[in-house]
């Protein structure tokens, strides 16, 4: 069995028809190969086409650390602003949370707590710890770590809802001194992470992870033969 | 881009020899019986899924979807009822709500999670596999089709079914939340676009695109 890439192939990642590599790009260095710049494009849908998505590493780095930063004032500031009777009561993320155990909705509390807090938490250190494996070549449980890598990918999406009820409710909650809500500048931080994470999961690339494994299957078959 | 393109097209037919998108390893797929999947025998990976029918289900779906998408946006989803005041909110108007309150960055991105992405969805996937049925494929569709498949992701509408209900809880203790036919309609459509996504098989538009030749480069 072989990749794509030791049998000279290149698969397109939107439809999957493997393409030759032509004559004149085996000729390249590796190295460009490696950095995986388009130079052929995808006969059945003109996409542009490389082995792996290029500069996997150092985007998601970028976007996860620039997520990491984000992150602070996501949960430090106030997300919202809710006044009544002219008196306002700006909460956090985490402030809402315990707000709604205190009026014993601990059902919709465990949903924000599980959308808000624990899937940008575990997405944080999944994208942390997928990335620091493959800088070091980690060759434990390649499977798992797909598998890890899937549910990142799958479930960041689902962090918006917050974001989301904070918009609907300052859509409906304007009753001028009575009772309404305000966003604030926490919300849009918190969507600035959700969106960060969700590219730098988009832009890591998961055969990246494989790619340890194949390259020190081939360093051996080598020394056999 | 060059006249030649043809000449290094692995596997042209239908496509039997696959590279895992997650693993890269190349696998043969068997032929499958109807509603059958094959995985990749190294990630795990779903690498084809065998179905009958797929583009005129896929198309029933979409069109549904469409009209559903239309009425939900016909009728406010919720209002709110408190002090003698009757406050509505629709989708768009959730969008234009955090405008008023200064936060443009805020309101772009609901009005593109949950209209204009979702829009272009169930638009592009009309389009395409009309384009598909009658045979009129032409040099914009596969790239058409990259693009619906990349902004997949961005489309938010279920979630937005989820702070709906959410916010129904929220607000059900302090005031009278009403609710009508847009919001029966939004439930539905949030069941004909997840029936879309599960019927929609994107290697049987490929495949179309791919035999069909509808551009020559
Ligand atoms: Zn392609
Ligand atoms: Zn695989």
């Amino acid at each position: 069995m072989k990749t794509a890439r030791q049998a000279g192939l290149i698969a397109c990642h939107f439809c999957h028809t493997l393409s030759k590599l032509p004559e004149e790009i085996e000729s390249k260095t590796q190295y460009e190969l490696k950095a995986g710049k388009a130079i052929i494009h995808c006969p059945c849908c003109q996409s542009s086409l490389h082995s792996r998505i290029p500069n996997s590493l150092g985007r998601t780095w970028a976007l996860l650390l620039a997520a990491l930063i984000l992150y602070i004032p996501a949960n430090a500031l106030p997300i919202m602003t809710v006044i009544y009777w002219g008196e306002g009561q700006p909460d956090t993320i985490l402030g809402g949370v315990v707000h709604l155990f205190a009026q014993g909705m601990w059902p919709l509390a465990l949903l924000i707590f599980i959308a808000s807090v624990f899937i940008p938490i575990l997405k944080l250190i999944a994208l942390f710890s997928l990335l620091i494996s493959v800088h070091l070549k980690v060759q434990w449980r390649p499977k798992d770590r797909t598998v890890l890598y899937r549910i990142t990918e799958f479930v960041g999406r689902w962090s918006m809802v917050d974001i989301f009820v904070i918009a609907l409710l300052v859509g409906l909650v304007q009753f001028g001194n009575t009772a309404s809500v305000l966003p604030n500048l926490g919300a849009l931080s918190f969507a600035a992470v959700v969106i960060l994470t969700m590219l730098a999961a988009h832009s890591f690339d998961p055969r990246l992870i494989w790619d340890a494994i194949d390259d020190e299957k081939s360093i051996q078959d080598n020394k056999s033969l | 881009m060059n006249s030649n393109n043809l000449n290094h097209i692995a596997s042209i037919p239908s496509i039997s020899r696959l590279a895992c998108p997650d693993c890269d390893l190349i696998q043969t797929i068997p032929p499958l019986a109807n509603n059958e999947v094959a995985n990749c025998i190294r990630c795990g990976a779903t690498l084809f899924k065998q179905q009958k029918n797929s583009i005129n289900r896929s198309l029933a779906f979409a069109i549904t979807g469409l009209i559903l998408f239309i009425i939900s946006n016909l009728f406010p989803l919720l209002s709110l009822k408190a002090i003698g005041l009757t406050q509505e909110s629709s989708l768009l108007s959730t969008a234009f709500s955090l405008l008023e309150v200064n936060q443009l960055l805020l309101s772009i991105i609901i009005l593109l999670t949950t209209f204009i992405f979702p829009a272009t969805t169930l638009l592009g996937t009309i389009y395409i596999l009309m384009q598909i049925k009658m045979n009129r494929i032409n040099c914009y569709t596969a790239p058409l089709f990259r693009f619906l498949r990349s902004t997949d992701a961005w489309g938010m509408l279920e979630i937005f079914l989820l702070a709906i209900l959410v916010a129904m809880v929220k607000l059900g203790d302090v005031a009278d939340v009403i609710y009508g036919i847009s919001l029966y309609a939004f439930c539905l459509l949030i069941l004909s676009l997840s029936l879309l996504s599960y019927s929609l098989n994107p290697h049987d538009v490929w495949n179309k695109l791919r035999d069909s030749n509808g551009c020559s480069l």
